[in-house]
């Protein structure tokens, strides 16, 4: 092994991942005068490189810019045995992390999500309250330049968002013209895509390739919002750098990290601290092989809950058809609306918590969401696809369930024994499998999803039960809690152990909600990183 | 393996391609878009994933009929199918003429004019009657 190549500079501060908590700490640190180092395994990505503007798009959809890195198989990415997984993992390894994918739909957490045990007697309470995080959701709605309109019901008051509310479309129209219909709740939904012009990035075209990479600078994915500001104000983001190990010094406090390069050389990078912010597989992955000899389980892992309670949102869907042109190519995708209809729990009906839904666009003719296929030879081709596509295409979305799955200590991450990556770093293996209580839940809520699609007119509807392509959310395997026995940090994502060593993404989530998470990732970072900067003169650090 | 598209491969993928996507019912056919031209090296170019099933197919239908090899494809070598007919339909349908057909200008730039004017869904009362039903969250507990 070559030997290791130290950095003379220990950094204040150092942040392993540039995604979205990463990059909300980096900015914050940085422009507070902190001397911020950030390693990303990943490159920068171009818009110039997205095919969302090209005739080629679905079919580089499917490979190059899918979201699954053991499709995607990139060089950057790091492989998943998902083999005793009911869910793949969906990530992107660059800077802005899985923002360059994420469809931006930015939700926040109701009030009853941060006291699953109190209101259902299930899982944990959070240390933090709705009311705790309130400022920095609107904060970071700022940054990020929010699109949506306010007085939604299923929330208390708030501020108004910063921008407008995207168009929802004919798809959006006719998903809300049948909930009114039932009398069910509905709301434009809010997006992290500006419908105008906003803090140096451009107005949303509507162009519907936003889970694939915006080409239109539009979509607020963090290397756009917050690494220029970053840079800016002084920080250093080392790309292609990918870690192996968290070092530890003799006093048991974090000292910085050991990282290969693209020229496959090892670095040591220092740090009087260390903020983990590499996604909720990334981060046990790294506590687990960073063991020091104290814990068994790897570096801040007392609690034995470092990679333990893996949640990733099962996503059910109801695709409905429909006899008239609704345009439902286009965006934002991105959500049109959502409903929190069935959000809070109803002991009656057999299960716990719920789901929230969204109504997205359904793509272009090639059909990007194959997860949905399976049809015989003779139905899917022949005349028959040219029937299919002018029967289906642009007559068709979906409602989208988001199934609020519970913490589980058996969902875990692990390191795989023999799959590694590039660099021969051992690789994550998951363990996930649904619960009785999500099978309940999905099956009550597609039943409903189908009345919501008659209701709105539907000639023909599909339901898919379980998408297995569906794990963008990566909750719960470094949770937060008050006692060091059951949580890995504390509310503030200060490591119970390590006193150096921060989570801010999220890992440190105690329950999934049913909503898209990163909002709350982001609000829980700045939350964080704002009670580092108040109280840096406190904080021990590695000599 | 070789993995030169040569003429005779070409022909074999034009009609299998042709079985699978017929002319009917007001579309061409996928050889009149001319999917097995410069369209499949392009793909192939892109996707050099799909390479490898996708020549392993046209060569196993060497000598055989479109249907025939399809079908035998499809139940023996359903992974060099898929590559085949991703191919085939990825081609037709990033073709001017077959976007025309089905009404689709690709994933298009349609910016709303006006992002302040207030929303359809506001100005004819659909969301005034979401918000009379007042509010559906459960507040923090005390």
């Amino acid at each position: 092994m070559p030997s290791v190549k130290k950095s003379p500079k220990v950094a204040d501060v150092l942040i392993i991942g540039a995604g979205a908590s990463g990059s909300i700490a980096a900015k914050h640190l940085a422009e507070n005068g902190f001397d911020v180092v950030c390693l990303e395994q990943g490159g920068k990505v171009d818009n110039s490189e997205f095919w969302g503007d090209k005739p080629e798009w679905e079919l580089m959809s499917q490979k190059r810019w899918h979201p699954n890195p053991n499709v995607r198989d990139l060089e950057n990415d790091y492989p998943v045995d998902t083999s005793d997984s009911d869910v793949n993992p969906l990530m992107y390894n660059a800077v802005g992390g899985s923002t360059i994918l994420f469809a931006a739909h930015w939700q926040r957490f109701m009030p009853s999500d941060f006291r699953v045990k109190t209101l259902d007697g299930v899982a944990d309470d959070w240390p933090i309250t709705y009311e705790d995080l309130l400022p920095f959701y609107e904060e970071v709605d700022i940054e990020m330049g929010v699109s949506g309109l306010g007085g939604d019901p299923a929330y208390p008051p708030g501020k108004d968002f910063p921008l407008p509310p995207l168009p929802i479309g004919k798809i959006g129209m006719k998903a809300a013209e049948g909930m009114n219909k039932l009398g069910w709740h509905w709301w434009p939904g809010p997006n992290a895509i500006p419908s105008k012009p906003y803090d140096g990035r451009n107005q949303c075209v509507r162009r519907g390739a936003c889970l694939t990479g915006c080409p239109d600078r539009a979509k607020a994915s963090m290397d756009h919002t917050h690494w220029p500001k970053a840079l800016a104000a002084g920080a250093t983001l080392i790309t292609g750098a990918r870690v192996r190990e968290i070092t530890v010094n003799d006093e048991g406090l974090a000292s910085g990290a050991i990282y290969i390069d693209r020229n496959g050389r090892e670095r040591e990078q220092k740090a009087n601290v260390v903020i983990m912010c590499a996604n909720g597989i990334g981060t046990p992955r790294l506590l687990q092989l960073s063991n020091t000899g104290r814990d068994s389980g790897g570096l801040a892992n007392s609690s034995g809950l470092v990679g333990k309670n893996l949640m990733m949102h099962p996503y059910a869907a109801v695709s409905g058809k429909f006899d008239e042109p609704l345009e439902s190519w286009l965006g934002p995708a991105g959500q049109t609306i959502h409903s929190m209809q069935w959000y809070e729990t109803d002991a009656s009906r057999g299960f716990v918590r719920g789901a929230k839904w969204n109504v997205m666009p359904s793509g272009g003719p090639l059909g990007m969401r194959a997860a949905y296929g399976g049809k015989a030879l003779e139905d899917s081709w022949g005349e028959n696809l040219h029937r299919n596509t002018k029967k289906v295409f642009g007559r068709s979305f979906e409602w989208g369930i988001i199934a609020e799955d519970l913490p589980d200590e058996t969902n875990t991450v692990t390191i795989d024994p023999n799959l590694t990556d590039s660099d021969g770093i051992p690789a994550p293996k998951l363990t996930y499998k649904n619960s009785e209580n999500t099978e309940r839940l999905i099956d009550f809520h597609l039943e409903r999803a189908k009345e919501a699609m008659a209701a709105a007119g539907a000639i023909e509807m599909s339901a898919t039960r379980l998408m297995r392509d569906c794990g963008w959310h990566l909750m719960g395997t470094a949770r937060m809690g008050n006692d060091p026995k059951t949580s890995v940090v504390n509310q503030y994502g200060q490591s119970h152990d390590v006193p150096n060593l921060y989570i801010y993404d999220g890992s440190v989530f105690v329950t999934s909600s049913g909503f898209n998470p990163t909002g709350t990732i982001t609000a829980i970072a700045l939350r964080s990183v704002k009670n580092l900067i108040a109280n840096r003169r406190n904080q021990k650090v590695a000599a | 393996m070789s993995t030169k598209l040569d003429d005779n491969l070409r022909a074999v993928f034009a009609g299998i391609a042709d079985f699978l996507i017929p002319e009917a019912l007001g579309m061409p056919s996928a050889s009149q878009v001319d999917v097995h031209g410069e369209l499949a090296d392009r793909i192939l170019g892109l996707r050099p994933d799909l390479r490898e099933d996708f020549m392993r197919g046209l060569k196993a239908a060497e000598g055989k009929s479109s249907e025939a090899a399809a079908q035998e494809l499809n139940t023996k070598d359903p992974a060099a199918l898929t590559a085949i007919g991703l191919v085939a339909s990825a081609g037709y349908y990033m073709t001017p003429k077959v976007r025309e057909l089905i009404g689709y200008k690709g994933q298009e730039s349609r910016p709303e004019a006006d992002p302040d004017a207030t929303p359809e869904y506001v100005a004819n009362g659909m969301l005034q009657q979401v918000i009379d039903r007042g509010p559906i969250f459960k507040p923090t507990p005390r």
